[in-house]
Formats: structure tokens, C-alpha cells, sequence
């Protein structure tokens, strides 16, 4: 009987040590450990690979210390050799008004002077992105398609899927303030400028969609203020108006009352 | 006849004119508010203009309300006025959009009596930091159970030696008074021998019973070598992608933005979270604390940017060697994959980010649609190209979806029909064509 009770002691010491040694887990912060670690690092800098964590050492000269930041100033990424394509790419010819320094947090970079308020500027802007035309069927499908969904990730959730101000952040009122596309006046070009650099309480989206995104949305949101824009009727009726109107959608972005957010 | 219809017809038009006007006039102050001046005013909060809360009664007492209501109209006639309105002009950088005729003097009253019937919510529910010293709690609990573990495991080896002892002790005593020399010179290795060997069944069972179990977590532990699922890093900011994604209905693609044009799906950088948080500041103490990490990496002092950032350094979730290539952009513009479909549905997820297990991803609408069903774990390679063999490359979804890949796939048909149709047929087979079969398990494609 006594020699049973010591062998349930034994076990039981058995038992207790493997929990305890299993316990050991480590940094719930570490990814854990890696089969072959000399395999697992590139040579070469990738994006959010923490260099200060390898085979299980931590070097604090390579540790990461940096978040995403911002593109910095006047960087052009490559877009390959399609010069229409490049042109839409070249830096943006308005700069931002100079009180982007402290409601947009332009720092560190060149801003218009005061007395230039390049919003105006902008108003004459034309959209250098060519419409396909709507007998190019599939091509025509892509374009108003891609811009749909374009609209949808970056825009919706405040603007709403018909740009009437409704997305699901107004909707549930975690955000107030956002505008019906119908009641601002805006061209093209300040579309453009709004997007690009922000407006009032929106923030600068230049760092989330490239400049031919930019003026993709600008049509898109012209669609949807009119929805015959783009369409071969639409290209008529500009047509037989003539040059006083200077395109259907200026004159579509005007025909509210002139409230814009501005100030 | 036709004179008197003209005259109704006048009549009608009038009255309807004027009920017209008239429920123009009643409009609510507060809808008003929304539609033109919420863009750049909130009641309480300083955004784009100045808060309005309180600045009718600023106005009454400096200056008068003729010259309030000028102002909306146009705040340039008013600063001309007033030296009160002057001096507010200079107040904030952008000017004020001048609304002229557009309203009443009523509305515009309208307008201020809804702003100062509003109440603020600061938000003070006794929240405190209770999440955050709750998060520690838990943390130490852990750990103390681990301290418990060892303390217990201290007190049984002392109470197994002190008895053992003792025995020892005993069995000295009664070797002195026996006079039994054999056992008085056995050490403790002679009689744990001579113990083992008298109960010899019992012992080999239990080392049997022993090696098993240290044999399995053996392997159990090799082979959880490199296992991701349910890692779950702690970050610098609690982020709740429920509340993002989920309820305020945001797209992965907007924070995540660069998922459709790289091999990475970016980490937003502060200027994202600043699109929205410029304006949402939270409402519990708790959300405040955390935007307010924001704030400090993006400048913001709550008026203005001060160009002081601080960068946020988030922890890395989804972890691939070096050795596999894995590119989103492949997967989601080109596969048309829906995010959840690897990631989980992140709009239930409310603690900070994890790399979601199998099951959960089972789950997931998206996968069943596809007839996609994980068996291996997250992130392992067995979970790739399982997904590689089960998927469908149909020109169906991709012609819905993605017209701009419609023409890769359909010439890669076209080619199977025109050089290879036997092979083609033999694709066709399960009535889809997979991954796997265009490749999608060939090395190379992961591994150069």
C-alpha cells in the first residue's frame, strides 16, 4: 500500500514537472520559433520585417522604430513607359494653400504663398484622363467598373455609394458633416484639389490613391451627379451645345447653389 | 371653361407655394445644421470653423444678433460692421462661406436655437481606465499561476524529501538497535535500486507511461515549430477593426490601400487615421486615451497640426519566411479573393489583430461559396496550396468582377481549347478549373 502511494507521488512529480516545463512559452510578442532563420530574413530590406529580432537575439540597431509614413516630398514612383500614363503622373501643378501647414499637416513642404489661393487655381483644371468611349464596350465596362469599386473602398464610407453624404460613417453618426455632392460647387479641377490635398475637414488622399485614381474618381463622381456622363448621348448633347457651355459636367457642378464647404 | 381651369389651376399653384414656404420655414434647425454647416462646425468641437455651442450667446452679449445673422450671410459685411465680428474674423485661417439670402433671419435663428439646445456628452461614464488596469490584471493573473505552479511544485519536493528523510532517519535507528550492517551502508541510489527492481511491474510501466508522454510533446512541440495560427501580438495602439470595419462600414482596401498594387498590404500610416479621427475624438475615456496616440504621432493638438510626429511602430501579425513569395496583389485583383477569405472576418474582431485559425476561416461566407475547406493550420504551407487545388479559376467571376484580367483568363482557355483540348477536358473534369492546375502548385511559383 505505502509502495503504491509512492508511486502515485512519483508519477504525480512527473506530471507536475512536464506541465511546468510546457509553461515555458515565451513572449506572447514573438512570433516563436523559425524552422531555419538564416532562411526566413531577406538580404535585401523588405517592408515590415523587424531586422532587430532574428534567430530568437535582438539586435537594437536594426530594431524597426518606424511606422508607415508618408511618400516623401516630390518622390515620383515609376509607372513604366506609356507616356500618357507618366503624364498623369508628373507632379501635381498647384501647390497646397499655405494654411494646409497647420489643418493638414503639410510640413516640410512647399506650400503657395498667401495671396495665392491655389483652389481657385484649380477651378480651370480639365481632366486629363480620357473617357473610353461607350462603342468600346468591354473597355467602357472596365473603366466604370474599376472606378465603382475605387469609389466603394476609398470614398463610400463617408460619401456614401451615391455621393449623397449617407455612407454607413454618417449613417450610425460616428462623423458628422459630410456634404451631398449635389450642394458643392466644384469643377473637375477642384475635385481634383479636394481629393488630392483635402478640404475643410477632409484630409489629403494623395497617399492612398495615385493621380490617375484621382481624376478615375473625379469621372466617377460626375457619373454620379449626372448619370449620363460618359455616355455616347452625353458626348452629343456637349456636342450640339457648343463651345459656351465648355463641357456638360462644369456646368453640372454649378448648377447648385454655390455652397461648397468652403472656409 | 378653360379661363376658370387656368384660375384653379393658378389657385392650386399658389397654395402649394405656399405650404411650400411655409414647411421651408419650420425646417429644423438641426437639419439645417447638417446640411451646411456641419461640414466645417460642430457644436462642441473646434474643426474647420470655430464650435458653435455658446457663440450666440458670445454674440448677444459683444455684439448684437442682426449682426450674428449678417455674419452667416456674409461675415465680411459683418467685420466691417462690428469690431466683435472683426476681431472673431481673424480667428480661424479659411473663410467662411457666405450663405447671402439663402435663409430667413428665422432659420438662421432655427439654426443657433438647435445648437444650444444641444448637450454635450463628455463622455464621463465611469469608464476610467478600466479596460486598460483590467488588460494588466489579466496579464498578472497568468503569471502568478505560473509562480503558484512552482511554489506548489517546491512545497511537494520538500514535503517528498523531508519525508524521505525522516524514513531514512527511522530506518538508521532501527538498524542501530537491529544491528542490520547491510542496510545501514545502502545510499539512497542502493535502495532506490533495490526499490525498483522489488516493484519492477510498476516501475517499467510508469517509465513506459513517462517516455510516451515526453515523446508527444516532443513531436507536439516540433511540430508546432513556426505555427502562427492565433498569434496574436500585442500593439502599440488596441486597435478594434470591429468598429472600423464592422459598424462604421469602412473598406480593407481604404487603410490597407496598397493590397491592390503590392506584394504587402500597407500599414496605414497616421495621415489615414487622420481622415477620420480629425474629427472623431471617441467617447469614452478609453477610446479617448487610445486616439489620443494618434494625436500624438500625427501632430495634431486638437486645432492645429504642430509638424511634431511620433511614428507608431505596429507589431507585424502575418508572418511568411523570406523563402515564400506571397504577393496580395496576385490574390485580390487578379484572384478576385475577398480579404476575409484569408484574414477572417475582421468585422467581428475586437481585441487587436491575430492571424485567425483554420476553423474560423471555414467559416467564413466567402470560402464557403468557393467550396473552400481548411484542414491544415493558418499560414503553413499545406494551407496554401490546399486553397491552390480547392479554388476555381472560372472566366465567370472574373468577367463580373475584374474585366481587366477577363483577357488573361480567357486566352489561357482559349489555349487549353485550341493545343490541349484533351487536357482541357481532364481540367473540366470537376466542372472548375483550379489553381493547381494552371500551376498553382508548382514550386517555382512560391519558392525561388
Amino acid at each position: 500500500m505505502k509502495m503504491k502511494l509512492r508511486i502515485i507521488g512519483s508519477l504525480a512529480i512527473a506530471a507536475v514537472s512536464t506541465l511546468i516545463l510546457g509553461s515555458c512559452g515565451g513572449d506572447p510578442d514573438s512570433p516563436g520559433l523559425e524552422y531555419m532563420p538564416d532562411m526566413y530574413r531577406s538580404p535585401a530590406v523588405e517592408p515590415y520585417v523587424d531586422y532587430g529580432h532574428i534567430k530568437e537575439r535582438e539586435n537594437p540597431e536594426l530594431k524597426t522604430r518606424l511606422s508607415a509614413m508618408t511618400p516623401p516630398n516630390g518622390t515620383i514612383p515609376y509607372y513604366g513607359t506609356d507616356s500618357a500614363e507618366v503624364y498623369l503622373m508628373l507632379p501635381y501643378k498647384h501647390k497646397a494653400n499655405d494654411e494646409f501647414r497647420e489643418t493638414h499637416g503639410m510640413y516640410g513642404e512647399e506650400l503657395s504663398p498667401k495671396s495665392i489661393n491655389t483652389y481657385e487655381l484649380a477651378a480651370t483644371d480639365k481632366n486629363p484622363l480620357a473617357l473610353p468611349a461607350e462603342s468600346d464596350s468591354l473597355a467602357y465596362k472596365a473603366f466604370w467598373k474599376g472606378a465603382e469599386k475605387l469609389f466603394v473602398a476609398n470614398c463610400a464610407h463617408c460619401h456614401g455609394e451615391k455621393g449623397d453624404g449617407n455612407g454607413p460613417m454618417m449613417a450610425n453618426e460616428t462623423y458628422t458633416g459630410v456634404p451631398d455632392y449635389k450642394n458643392v460647387a466644384a469643377t473637375e479641377g477642384q475635385m481634383f484639389y479636394s481629393i488630392y490635398y483635402g478640404k475643410g475637414a477632409m484630409g489629403s488622399h494623395r497617399s492612398i490613391v495615385n493621380k490617375k485614381e484621382i481624376w478615375t474618381l473625379v469621372h466617377y463622381i460626375q457619373r454620379l451627379l449626372n448619370k449620363d456622363y460618359g455616355t455616347a448621348d452625353f458626348e452629343a448633347e456637349a456636342d450640339t451645345e457648343g463651345e459656351e457651355a465648355e463641357g456638360e459636367e462644369v456646368a453640372d457642378g454649378e448648377e447648385s447653389e454655390g455652397d461648397g464647404e468652403e472656409g | 371653361m378653360f379661363r376658370n381651369f387656368n384660375k384653379w389651376c393658378l389657385a392650386v399653384m399658389t397654395i402649394l407655394f405656399l405650404t411650400g414656404s411655409y414647411t421651408a420655414q419650420a425646417q429644423d434647425g438641426g437639419t439645417l445644421f447638417k446640411a451646411n454647416c456641419a461640414t466645417c462646425h460642430h457644436p462642441f468641437n473646434d474643426g474647420t470653423g470655430p464650435k458653435l455651442s455658446g457663440v450666440r450667446d458670445a454674440w448677444l452679449e459683444n455684439a448684437d444678433e442682426a449682426t450674428l445673422i449678417l455674419w452667416v450671410r456674409n461675415w465680411q459685411d459683418a467685420a466691417a460692421q462690428s469690431s466683435y465680428a472683426q476681431q472673431r474674423s481673424t480667428l480661424k485661417g479659411s473663410a467662411m462661406t457666405a450663405f447671402g439670402d439663402k435663409w430667413t433671419d428665422e432659420q438662421i435663428l432655427s439654426i443657433f436655437d438647435w445648437i444650444d439646445a444641444q448637450v454635450q456628452d463628455d463622455g464621463s461614464g465611469g469608464g476610467g481606465d478600466a479596460g486598460g488596469a483590467e488588460g494588466g490584471a489579466t496579464e498578472e493573473e497568468e503569471s502568478s499561476l505560473g509562480w503558484i505552479w512552482i511554489a506548489l511544485f517546491a512545497v511537494f519536493a520538500t514535503i517528498i524529501l523531508a519525508v524521505g528523510g525522516v524514513r531514512r532517519q527511522l530506518k538508521h535507528a532501527q538498524v542501530e538497535v537491529e544491528g542490520d550492517e547491510e542496510g545501514a551502508t545502502a545510499s539512497y541510489a542502493d535502495e532506490l535500486k533495490k526499490w525498483a527492481w522489488l516493484n519492477r511491474k510498476y516501475v517499467g510501466l510508469g517509465a513506459l507511461v513517462v517516455v510516451i508522454a515526453l515523446l508527444v510533446t516532443l513531436f507536439q512541440g516540433l511540430y508546432s515549430i513556426n505555427i502562427m495560427e492565433g498569434y496574436q501580438p500585442s500593439q502599440p495602439i488596441d486597435f478594434p477593426h470591429q468598429t472600423h470595419a464592422g459598424i462604421n462600414g469602412i473598406d480593407c482596401k481604404y487603410c490597407h490601400n496598397t493590397v491592390t498594387e503590392s506584394k504587402s498590404a500597407s500599414i496605414p500610416s497616421v495621415n489615414v487615421c487622420m481622415n477620420c479621427h480629425k474629427q472623431i475624438k471617441g467617447n469614452e475615456p478609453e477610446q479617448q486615451a487610445k486616439i489620443q496616440k494618434i494625436y500624438d504621432a500625427a501632430g495634431w493638438d486638437g486645432q492645429k497640426y504642430t509638424g511634431k510626429t511620433k511614428p507608431i511602430v505596429w507589431n507585424k501579425v502575418h508572418n511568411l519566411p523570406d523563402h515564400v513569395y506571397f504577393n496580395h496583389q496576385q490574390h485580390v485583383v487578379v484572384g478576385g479573393l475577398d480579404c476575409a477569405q484569408c484574414h477572417g472576418d475582421m468585422t467581428k474582431q475586437v481585441e487587436v489583430a491575430k492571424v485567425q485559425t483554420h476553423e474560423e476561416l471555414n467559416a467564413v461566407q466567402a470560402n464557403i461559396d468557393a467550396g473552400i475547406n481548411f484542414t491544415k493550420a493558418t499560414l503553413t504551407m499545406g494551407w496554401c496550396i490546399e486553397c491552390h487545388n480547392q479554388a476555381t479559376i472560372a472566366p465567370g467571376i472574373l468577367a463580373d468582377d475584374n474585366p481587366q484580367t477577363l483577357t488573361y483568363y480567357d486566352e489561357i482557355h482559349n489555349r487549353l481549347v485550341k493545343h490541349n483540348k484533351s487536357l482541357y477536358s481532364k481540367f473540366l473534369d470537376d466542372d472548375k478549373v483550379s489553381p493547381r492546375e494552371l500551376g498553382g502548385w508548382e514550386c517555382a511559383k512560391c519558392h525561388y
